[in-house]
């Protein structure tokens, strides 16, 4: 690979270390995981000036845990262990994590890590949208120190992340809802090993006469900067009874908070069309799950 | 910049000095001469470059050399012994699944995983677990058919586990 200005590969057993060699190298150190999508970020001219390479799978952060809160994934998990876990389990509410790890390969699953995947912040994941459409919460470690955010504000940017340098994420937490709820993904992609022409993740929960008490629609796949939440697909959804007409009204009103790029998997026009369709076809897998 | 590195290929190990940035495929072609494992796209996509990394199929080309230090790395050169190939490449052979024979290695490495996670898959679930390896070749067809076949034959345990 051409990283040209590569002074320094280290392989941390401790968070000092990691800590000391982005001292050394401040924003020019990058952070490894499991290394699936160094080489799409070297395509894109992202790392021309990296000159410290920093291997995390020393420091653990990797397995999962069933709580009665919810999930707890740690951050170094792969792809692989995760949909392999007992944790994961039957559970409706976590069937849009489920569907989307059944799309990477079989290497990419086992190099891929949860964490990784969603520093990477990457618009054309899949992993981030579905993640994203269920309650998730980050807890990240640096130097000791603790932090939690939302999901949704470790996004900053096309390939921007919000952690601090050296901040690494420890931890994926998701909070099991209350009640019935059911969640779904689904993706669009042009071979059985591309990122997504456009992908999609519904998560739903009803009350007891089957009314809308919560939502999350999220795409991804080129249609904003990162994974986006569709709040105005949200609003058609809530307080409603689920309708198949209710949940076509909610995926037209996705391209309200979408801006589809073209590219070469697919014109923007193209991404938005199917934009649509793949979040209705989310809602209607999750609320078969909800029966 | 150089950095000395061990690496444990095929239950041999190796002390070699590697750029900090190369990759585990570029090592094992160029330092060790072990060239069973193709460089295809050379970026993830096409799966020639596929080897076992602690009994894991990986693509050799995603993975830096550094990365790879105290795991053990099988090649198709590590597969079966001096005096019997391994029956995954006899199925290979025996159905005709080789035409210009590059993405064989990995094509027969990834299958090596799919049969150790599940022994007796669909077709379905065959085309669908070496999705990430491509053949412009074959058409896929006696690929599908060759782990068909081992998987009727029963294979030995993986290596590297």
């Amino acid at each position: 690979m051409a990283l040209v200005k590569l002074k320094e590969f280290c392989v941390p057993d401790t968070p000092e270390q990691v800590d000391a060699c982005v001292d050394k190298y401040g924003e020019n150190a990058l952070i490894l995981a499991g290394g699936s999508f160094i080489h799409g970020l070297e395509a894109r001219g992202l790392l021309s000036e990296v000159e410290a390479l920093i291997d995390i799978r020393k420091l653990g952060f990797a397995g999962v845990a069933a709580t009665a809160e919810g999930l707890r994934i740690g951050a170094m998990t792969t792809f692989a262990q995760l949909e392999q876990a007992p944790g994961l389990g039957r559970a409706p509410w976590l069937g849009a994590l489920k569907d989307a790890l059944t799309y990477p390969p079989m290497q990419i699953k086992n190099a891929a890590t949860v964490g990784g995947c969603l520093a990477a912040a990457c618009p054309f994941f899949d992993i981030p949208t579905a993640l994203l459409a269920l309650d998730c919460k980050l807890s990240t470690s640096k130097a000791g120190s603790k932090r939690e955010m939302d999901l949704a504000d470790l996004f900053s940017g096309l390939f921007e992340n919000s952690l601090a340098p050296g901040e690494l994420i420890a931890e994926v937490k998701l909070n099991k809802p209350a009640g019935r709820a059911a969640s779904a993904f689904i993706k669009l992609e042009g071979t059985a090993n591309d990122l997504a022409i456009v992908n999609a993740a519904a998560f739903i929960a009803v009350d007891g006469a089957g009314q809308c008490q919560s939502a999350r629609v999220t795409l991804g796949g080129g249609v904003g900067d990162n994974a986006v939440r569709s709040t105005s697909a949200e609003k058609v959804l809530l307080g409603q009874k689920l309708t198949e007409e209710l949940l076509q009204r909610a995926a037209d009103a996705v391209e309200q908070d979408i801006q589809p790029m073209a590219d070469h998997r697919a014109s923007a026009a193209y991404r938005l069309a199917m934009a649509k369709v793949f979040t209705k076809r989310a809602l209607s897998q999750a609320l078969s799950r909800l029966n | 910049m150089k950095q000395l590195i061990s690496l444990e290929v095929n239950g041999d190990v190796h002390e070699i000095a590697v750029e900090a940035d190369a990759t585990l495929l570029s090592v094992l072609r160029d330092n060790l001469e072990l060239i069973g494992t193709k460089r295809g796209c050379d970026s993830g996509g096409c799966g020639c470059c596929t080897v076992h990394v602690d009994g894991k199929a990986m693509y050799s080309c995603m993975m830096y050399a550094v990365s790879a230090q105290g795991r053990k790395i099988t090649t198709i050169e590590g597969l079966g012994t001096e005096e019997r190939i391994d029956p995954m490449q006899e199925a290979f052979v025996k159905e005709g699944a080789v035409q210009c024979g590059y993405c064989t290695c990995g094509m027969i490495m990834t299958a090596k995983q799919l049969l150790h996670d599940n022994p007796h898959p669909s077709e379905d679930e065959i085309r669908h677990g070496i999705a990430g390896n491509l053949c412009r070749c074959t058409g896929y067809h006696k690929i599908v058919e060759a782990i068909k076949t081992a998987a009727g034959n029963g294979l030995p345990h993986m290596k590297g586990q």
